[in-house]
């Protein structure tokens, strides 16, 4: 994919980056199994500090876009953000809802398995 | 192609290299053997059986003609595609270390399988040659190794003039950096390859043969070195590297004429897959039929790569390649 850096910009640079590979996965330039550039191998390409590229790696791993392997680089995983946001509100939900009966976090995380089995 | 292309450079080092040694190599066996002609049976062993005894027999003349009229046509042939197609250096590389790998091999076959019939009375005794074969090959690939690595390399050739304005061209503020990257693997390298060095090993385990894990590592590495590469595009130019480094393709951004993206066809264009030279003198890494960066450089040189979203590639290395023909250039 391209990369593209401008250091004029108010943005940081490893925000640029982040932006740009999520708008290349939303809209399928980047295809999940697709692998990025290492991060020392983009430092260099774009001139810019090998730890503005891991900054901008680790929060796309964060946001469970990528996987970061060891020796193998950063392969994407194609998770979009929105879903895990999605399922975070249901979490929340389901938390309060607990709460609210008193059921212990025990009998919760039971019935939540059973639920995913 | 509106303009004659420069002629390949080191025509005399090619010549040398892939022509005058081969023929020295072939001449010397030749006078060897012909210098042992007394010493040996007549007939000759010409062939053996794969379980090691001779199974074919003939005058000293058919024991060298084949072999070694083999070799002298395919340095010529190897000859004539550098002196006039050369102008890439892995072009001459490949010419010279093909065409003298395989005068030595031809001759190690053809002198070694006349030693050990030396003072024999009967050629019927003579022993296996599986030995020489050995030797052969290993010689061969030395010897080829060597030749391409004499190969003086094409000078770099920067230019001043502006890249084609035809060209297709990415869009940048003025102070904007920016890269392109994308991996490439080889589908049918990694089925055919696969498959070729899992026969081997199981061969090598079936029939105890050890030296068959040798030529299964050798396969191995060839794969390591083509089946996965990594295409850039920065202010290095274009590169495109196995995770071994090498071969490799690098077109510094000084020596683009116009980058393009172009249809490749591996079998129809290239021959086969892998690190190929082409019609039309094109070289480079044909992993896969489809959509590939072309770009034509200084000297007349083309070298390809087959890439998706090859047209991002193209266009950025152009509008990179603009910065670097200062004030010629507006932007």
């Amino acid at each position: 994919m391209l990369f593209r850096i401008d250091p004029a910009s108010d943005e940081p640079l490893y925000a640029q980056l982040v932006a740009q590979v999520r708008t290349a996965i939303a809209h399928g330039d980047l295809r999940t199994g697709e692998r990025l550039p290492s991060a020392r191998d983009l430092a260099t390409s774009l001139e810019i500090n090998l730890h503005t590229v891991l900054h901008a790696y680790q929060e796309l791993r964060d946001g469970g876009l990528i996987e970061l392997r060891r020796g193998r680089g950063a392969v994407v995983t194609g998770h979009a953000a929105p879903d895990l946001d999605e399922l975070h509100t249901a979490v929340g939900a389901l938390a309060t809802t607990a709460r609210r009966l008193r059921v212990s976090p025990e009998t919760v995380t039971a019935l939540v398995k059973e639920a995913l089995r | 192609m509106t303009t004659p292309r420069p002629t390949p450079p080191h025509r005399l080092a090619t010549t040398v290299t892939t022509l005058v040694v081969p023929l020295l190599v072939i001449a010397a066996a030749v006078a060897v053997a012909v210098g042992w002609a007394p010493r040996l049976p007549d007939p000759l062993a010409v062939h053996w059986s794969g379980s090691g005894a001779p199974d074919g027999f003939g005058s000293l003349k058919d024991a060298i003609a084949i072999p070694l009229l083999f070799a002298p046509v395919f340095a010529l042939g190897m000859w004539a595609l550098a002196f006039w197609g050369g102008r890439d250096t892995s072009t001459r590389r490949m010419a010279a270390g093909f065409s003298t790998g395989l005068a030595v091999l031809m001759s190690i076959v053809v002198l070694g399988s006349l030693s050990v019939q030396l003072d024999l009375a009967d050629a019927a005794q003579a022993p296996g040659i599986g030995h020489v074969v050995g030797w052969a090959f290993g010689g061969g690939i030395l010897a080829g190794v060597l030749a391409g690595l004499v190969v003086p390399r094409t000078p770099a050739a920067p230019t001043e003039a502006p890249v084609d304005p035809a060209a297709p061209r990415t869009t940048l503020r003025p102070d904007e950096r920016a890269a392109w990257s994308r991996s490439v693997t080889s589908p049918v390298g990694a089925w055919v390859g696969g498959s070729a060095v899992l026969v081997n090993v199981v061969l090598a385990i079936v029939v105890q043969a050890p030296g068959l894990l040798v030529l299964a590592a050798g396969l191995g590495l060839l794969l390591a070195s083509m089946l996965v590469l990594r295409v850039s595009v920065d202010a290095r130019g274009l590169v495109a590297r196995s995770p071994l480094g090498w071969p490799s393709v690098r077109v510094p951004l000084d020596e683009v004429v116009a980058a393009r993206t172009t249809r490749i066809d591996p079998f129809g264009d290239f021959g086969g897959w892998g690190y190929r030279i082409g019609s039309g003198g094109r070289v480079g890494f044909v992993l896969r039929k489809g959509e590939g960066i072309e770009v034509e450089r200084t000297g007349g040189r083309i070298s390809v790569v087959t890439v998706d979203d090859a047209a991002t590639g193209a266009a950025l290395l152009n509008t990179l390649a603009d910065r670097t023909r200062g004030a010629a250039t507006a932007r």
